[in-house]
């Protein structure tokens, strides 16, 4: 099979799992016995016309199925209903928060990727010497440390003790941002030309990016170190140094490609990971992103804003899968996409 | 051998010392910040900059009517009349310099201030005030149902023009608390021109544009809003007030969920002001610039009887004023609330006009479990079945105590009382749900005897808490459901509601109060402290439970 029938077969095979993911969503958020209407309309102080109207609004005088299927009529129109706890559609909050999450998880991802490859490059060639035990150290203490502690602390230490970084948000206080053509404040920065915004936002990241990086760097780190140590006692390898090459050679032509397939997997799902939200990071430093987002909707029962996260974590997850796929084919030119 | 075991010991001291530089960062958080000598440097001098929970829904004052946005909609816009510092009782002049009502009590004529601009420079007359209000008549706000405001009293025939600087309002029926609504933010004045301009009025219908852009006469305008982020105003350089003497020249409203970012934001001087829950002003006191303000606000905490109960007992009127008597409100007060809360002895919170006519302002029941048990006993509800060792009320049936999850305070509350109930047998059993979920076993269900809720103003006046607690929902009251009536007390709230006498009103709520007291639907905890932190140079600071802020009176100095 061609690569782009590959990729043009799981495109298509995102429209079965969105409809799961949507029924099944859909179906344990609203038999959760709750009166999202009167909560949304203000609680004790709710009008009954606003109350009646929110039911109406949402259907929810109806039953589920039929509910279900107003939900995905309005889908089908890319309309994905309005956020009530935030009073605007949901496409305008996701167009806002998505952007900052993304780029946050980029950050994290810059940080994490070299570092955790290079570290278990360098932890596996180097075993069991002290470099091996200095990484194996970061990577134990990187996945251990719970994240939301990590995040606090480097919050005490670098914000407010020593106040080397912002202590939360994209940018400086009162600062407007930048000209929107992305949503990600350091590309527009630079498109708009406007360096103010481009430090205050690089300065921002900073902390955050390398909460959430950590953690990804240790298990990076961790697989790529196995995986490494594996392919090294290949005998392939022993052929290459009995060959006469040079051990950068055999390190880095020869087993660094092959030790890289399982790499990819936790990067790429790493990756999908963290784009659907860090809630504790953003919590804590404050970033307007998805995890927030996500969060408020979930214990609000904001339906709406519920479903329209689900959807985009669901496409955000097939689409990571498809790039870890296609990068094995990549690097492993053995592997066949789609198995033809 | 030898050097693999020297390579383990140098493996072993590198963990040991890494491992020793974590703890020393973590605890490194529970040094005490060294005090700095003299007042710290103010940071941003002319920014007023607040962390705060929760964020607006609206900037448009027909919609408004959460107070996050009510906050913003304060400083962005005016009204007619206003309040001053810290003072409920004065109604003060505003976008009106004076006003007179007629002998028919229904008629208010209005004089408005002259020379009044709108932010972008359009001029402010009659026109606009009714526009402003037919346009909330009109409007209907369908996502706030905030028009139920002006509506109780007023319709589109209401507002006339007189000339350029007089509007007549005629009510369609006298109200006693006209001229607090007037204060409120819903009836904020809007530049007719340009909301014409962005949409109009459509019947029944939000304004998109004004949601997130506003046009006022008020001493702000918006420069940005990042939602979930920060909201940002500048100085509205035509505000008619002028900008001689001290004033902040930009306000930053920031929206931060986590307390220790607040924290943190306030000790460190990237805040000036912060809110900081009960159980962690621990960590702001004694700092250096911080101060711990609180002044009772109009927020009230009551837990409430559902008379419609299965449990037949919870209509029993001695039932409920025993109940009255277990609840602890001192505990309350101390361990719930942290001492920040005030007692509470009706309905109308300390502060609002009436508050006198309850008992004179002290609190009808104390917590006193001997009067409790002798008012059971005396109803019939003796200790009678034996379980487990003990001797129960009620059949041993339990009384069911709902509170919201992640309410710390409830949670304590509803556990306190658990356990003084326990002691004069009567079991009961305390669960916890979400808020959405809370909402709906209190309006769609009687699955419930007691739950906590709050209540917080929408305009300084009894009638918008008498009303609603305890007149029956066939006079539209009854807001908490709690299924309680009498037919004199909805006469007695009628008769305030619908007069401006004062001596009419004062007589009419002490008359129901006698009544409602003595049959109680709820228990009426306490009135909550508005505590926030602030930073000492932080000037112009009041508070007042009608406008929680008004940043043009804020400067930054050392006193």
């Amino acid at each position: 099979m061609k690569t782009w029938e590959y990729i043009v077969r799981r495109l298509l095979l995102l429209i079965p799992v969105l409809i799961g993911v949507t029924i099944i969503t859909f179906t344990v958020s609203h038999v959760i016995p709750a009166d999202p209407a009167r909560a949304f309309a203000g609680g004790p102080k709710a009008q009954p016309e606003t109350i009646a109207r929110i039911r109406a609004e949402l259907h929810l005088d109806k039953p589920l199925w039929e509910q279900y299927f107003y939900y995905l009529n309005d889908l089908i129109h890319l309309n994905l209903g309005k956020s009530f706890l935030e009073n605007r559609p949901v496409t305008t909050a996701l167009a806002q928060y998505f952007p900052a999450t993304f780029e946050l998880t980029i950050f994290a991802m810059i940080i994490a990727v070299p570092f955790g490859i290079i570290g278990g490059i360098i932890s596996a060639i180097r075993q069991n010497k002290l470099s091996d035990h200095i990484t194996r150290i970061i990577a134990i203490v990187g996945y251990s440390l719970p994240i939301f502690w990590l995040a606090l602390m480097l919050q005490y230490v670098f914000a407010y003790q020593f106040p080397i970084f912002p202590l939360e948000g994209r940018l400086s206080a009162g600062m407007t941002s930048p000209t929107t053509f992305t949503g990600f404040y350091v590309l527009d920065s630079i498109l708009s030309g406007n360096v103010a915004t481009l430090l205050s936002s690089l300065h921002h990241l900073l902390l955050p990016a390398f909460t959430l990086g950590f953690a990804t760097l240790a298990i990076i780190l961790r697989m790529m170190r196995s995986s490494m140590l594996e392919v090294m006692g290949s005998d392939y390898i022993r052929t290459a140094r009995a060959k006469g090459l040079s051990e950068r050679t055999v390190i880095y032509k020869h087993a660094l490609r092959n030790a890289m397939i399982p790499t990819i997997t936790v990067t790429g799902l790493a990756f999908g990971g963290l784009l659907s939200g860090a809630v504790l990071t953003e919590t804590i430093f404050n970033w307007p992103g998805m995890g927030r987002f996500a969060a408020h909707a979930v214990l609000g029962l904001d339906f709406n804003a519920v479903m329209g996260f689900t959807l985009v974590v669901a496409i955000i997850y097939v689409l990571a899968n498809l790039i870890v796929d296609i990068l094995y084919a990549v690097v492993d030119p053995r592997v066949k996409l789609g198995g033809g | 051998m030898g050097s693999f075991k020297k390579k383990d010991m140098k493996a072993g001291v590198l963990a040991i010392l890494i491992c020793a530089i974590f703890i020393c960062i973590a605890f490194s958080g529970c040094t005490q910040q060294q005090q700095q000598p003299g007042n710290p440097e103010i940071k941003n001098p002319t920014t007023y900059v607040r962390y705060d929970i929760g964020e607006p829904k609206t900037l448009d004052p027909a919609e408004a009517y959460d107070s996050a946005s009510c906050d913003e909609v304060f400083n962005i816009y005016d009204q007619l009349v206003t309040y001053h510092g810290n003072d409920t009782k004065t109604i003060y002049p505003s976008l009106a310099t004076n006003w007179t009502v007629g002998s028919d009590q229904e008629t208010w004529t209005f004089h408005l201030r002259q020379g009044v601009k709108f932010s972008n420079g359009d001029s402010f007359n009659a026109s606009d005030v009714k526009y402003s209000f037919d346009r909330v008549l009109t409007m209907n706000s369908p996502d706030s149902g905030v028009a139920w405001i002006l509506s109780q009293c007023m319709n589109l025939n209401s507002t006339t023009i007189l000339d350029p600087y007089t509007v007549q309002i005629k009510l369609k029926n006298t109200y006693g608390g006209f001229l607090a609504l007037m204060a409120f933010s819903v009836a904020s004045i809007v530049d007719k021109k340009i909301v014409e301009t962005n949409g109009g009025v459509v019947a029944n219908t939000d304004n998109e544009w004004m949601k997130e852009h506003s046009v006022g006469t008020g001493p702000y305008k918006l420069d940005h809003w990042t939602h979930n982020s920060e909201i940002v105003l500048k100085k509205n350089d035509l505000y008619w007030g002028g900008w001689s003497g001290n004033h902040v020249d930009t306000v930053v409203v920031k929206t931060a969920d986590e307390a220790s970012t607040r924290i943190l934001a306030l000790n460190s001087g990237d805040a000036d002001f912060a809110y900081i829950p009960y159980e962690n002003l621990v960590d702001i006191k004694n700092k250096t610039g911080v101060l711990i303000f609180n002044a009772p606000s109009y927020n009230v905490v009551l837990g409430l009887f559902n008379t419609e109960s299965e449990n037949t007992f919870m209509a029993n009127k001695d039932v409920r004023k025993a109940l009255s008597y277990v609840f602890n409100y001192q505990s309350a007060i101390d361990d719930a609330f942290n001492g920040y809360l005030f007692p509470l002895p009706g309905a109308i919170p300390k502060g609002m006009p009436y508050y006198e006519t309850q008992n004179n302002g002290m609190s009808v029941y104390n917590h006193n479990l001997v009067k409790a048990a002798e008012l059971l006993n005396a109803s019939g509800y003796t200790q009678t079945t034996k379980f487990k060792g003990n001797f129960y009320r009620f059949n041993n049936t339990a009384i069911r105590i709902w509170y919201n999850s992640g309410n710390a305070e409830r949670q304590k509350m509803a556990l306190s009382f658990q356990q003084d109930l326990a002691s004069i047998g009567i079991n009961s059993v305390v669960s916890t749900e979400s808020w959405p979920q809370y909402l709906n076993r209190l309006y769609n269900t009687v699955d419930w005897d007691y739950m906590f809720l709050g209540w917080m103003p929408d305009y300084n006046d009894p009638d918008d808490y008498v009303a609603p607690f305890v007149g029956s929902a066939a006079n539209g009251g009854d807001t908490f459901h709690t299924g309680w009536a009498n037919a004199t007390v909805d006469q007695m709230i009628n008769r305030a509601k619908f007069n401006v006498s004062t001596q009419i009103r004062s007589d009419s709520y002490a008359t129901a109060f006698n009544i409602y007291i003595n049959d109680p639907s709820l228990i009426y905890i306490g009135q909550e402290s508005y505590t926030r932190g602030i930073r000492t140079w932080l000037q112009g600071y009041s508070y007042n439970p009608c406008i929680e802020y008004y940043y043009y009176n804020y400067y930054k100095a050392y006193k």
